[in-house]
């Protein structure tokens, strides 16, 4: 995968979390996966298309999806993925896809991207590729967002 | 089926009869025939029959006028507007005074039979564009390509999904939609029945095996075919769209749950001789 595509994905990250409240982020492991990915319990996956087609997919535990709405929502405490928690994540996997967008395309590559679709299960595996994806983990303020990406 | 009596309003003999005639074998009974706006009243209050079928070109009050004069006496009448142009203009206008379902001319036996079911069928058919223009031709091209990838005959039903969540198990395509409308459509079903599905669209015996990985390759590439058929369906009909499809991606597990937020979410099932496939649609900026 081209870096140039991959970069837009990490500086998103680092840009949309401290607008919310969140106080470090910093860029954690990165490596190759295989086909598919365990859901770490919340996914979020969200498609590409346009001049760049694909699949992106932040995956987070329960407890990480659970801290980071609460910080959305200023610190409201948020003990179990409630609906609005849910939301929440939603609307950051969107957030966090649109910019990667914006990025994109001031980089003349068009890209428009699909709703979220969150899902939240307890044993589930998501494939967003046939062959290889990238994962890039993301430690902010000490839980983990994982970023899975197959885009081309 | 209890029997659905159908009042036929179009001024041209030929039509009436040409649509009477696609009926004589259904449960659809024509309790009568109207030839203009004042008659189509008169017979509508005479007979209040379940269905009307409602040509746009009348002489004196067209087809909208008529349907409005109809809808005032009735607001909850399932009409269902035939004309020779089906435009996006004529459209806005019939879901305006309350018509949500359109068929153009010549009119398909099956489509027709179809869409009067459905019409018939659902509740919420008071001015739904929505269910008109996008749910009907999912569908209509779900079954169809059942039985072009499958070989296998289908019975569709659908619904509104308006739970906040649609709980999975097996194996899911997920498909993002993007342009306009933005949303997603996935395509589901227990994980025996992929498996069956997919020896079907290979061409494989079935009781000869068949990897996991493959059936599940030839069940994104069916969700792709549907629903990059349905996309470009709905783009050259209603041409101030622009949707396109994401590549698809899968997710699968027992009790999955996809979470339906601030979306309007449909489900069609299509029963099969193998067991039940399902396709859900929905679209973004939907209930809060």
């Amino acid at each position: 995968m081209d870096i140039k595509l991959v970069n837009p994905f990490i500086e998103s990250v680092a840009t949309i979390m401290p607008q919310m409240g969140f106080q470090k982020i910093t860029r954690g492991k990165m490596g190759m996966g295989q086909r598919s990915l365990k859901s770490l319990g919340v996914t979020a996956l969200v498609g590409f298309s346009n001049s760049i087609c694909g699949n992106v997919a932040y995956n987070m535990t329960n407890m990480t999806a659970c801290h980071i709405a609460s910080t959305m929502m200023m610190g409201m405490p948020i003990m179990q993925l409630d609906e609005m928690a849910e939301s929440a994540i939603s609307e950051l996997a969107n957030m966090l896809s649109a910019n990667v967008a914006t990025k994109l395309s001031s980089k003349q590559h068009p890209v428009d991207i699909s709703t979220p679709s969150l899902t939240v299960g307890e044993d589930f595996f998501v494939d967003i590729s046939e062959d290889q994806y990238l994962i890039i983990e993301m430690n902010i303020d000490g839980t983990i967002l994982e970023v899975n990406i197959k885009i081309a | 089926m209890k029997e659905v009596s159908v009042l036929i309003v179009d001024d041209s003999r030929i039509s009436y009869t040409m649509l009477k005639n696609i009926l004589a074998k259904t449960n659809f009974k024509v309790c009568d025939y109207a030839r203009n706006s004042n008659e189509a009243v008169e017979k509508y209050q005479q007979h209040k029959p379940d269905l009307i079928t409602m040509d746009m070109n009348l002489p004196g009050q067209n087809g909208i006028e008529t349907s409005r004069r109809i809808l005032e006496i009735n607001p909850q009448a399932k009409i269902l507007m035939i004309s020779a142009m089906k435009d996006a203009q004529l459209m806005t206008q019939g879901r305006e005074v309350g018509i949500s379902s359109f068929l153009q001319k010549p009119v398909v036996p099956y489509e027709f039979i179809d869409t009067l079911l459905l019409l018939y069928q659902n509740e919420f058919n008071t001015g739904d564009l929505l269910i008109e223009s996008y749910i009907h031709p999912l569908l209509k091209i779900f079954q169809n390509e059942i039985m072009q990838l499958y070989g296998i005959e289908s019975k569709m039903s659908f619904h509104e999904n308006i739970e906040k969540e649609n709980t999975i198990t097996g194996t899911a395509v997920i498909i993002g939609l993007t342009g306009n409308p933005t949303g997603r459509v996935v395509l589901y079903a227990a994980d025996t029945v992929m498996i069956a599905l997919a020896h079907l669209m290979l061409h494989i015996e079935p009781d000869e095996k068949l990897n996991d990985e493959d059936a599940r390759e030839a069940f994104a590439e069916a969700g792709n075919i549907i629903v990059g058929n349905y996309v470009s369906q709905i783009d050259d009909t209603l041409k101030d769209k622009d949707m396109r499809i994401s590549p698809p991606g899968m997710i699968r597990g027992h009790k999955m749950k996809i979470v339906n937020l601030k979306m309007r979410s449909f489900i069609i099932v299509a029963v099969t001789d193998i067991g039940e496939l399902a396709l859900s649609i929905s679209f973004a900026g939907g209930k809060e």
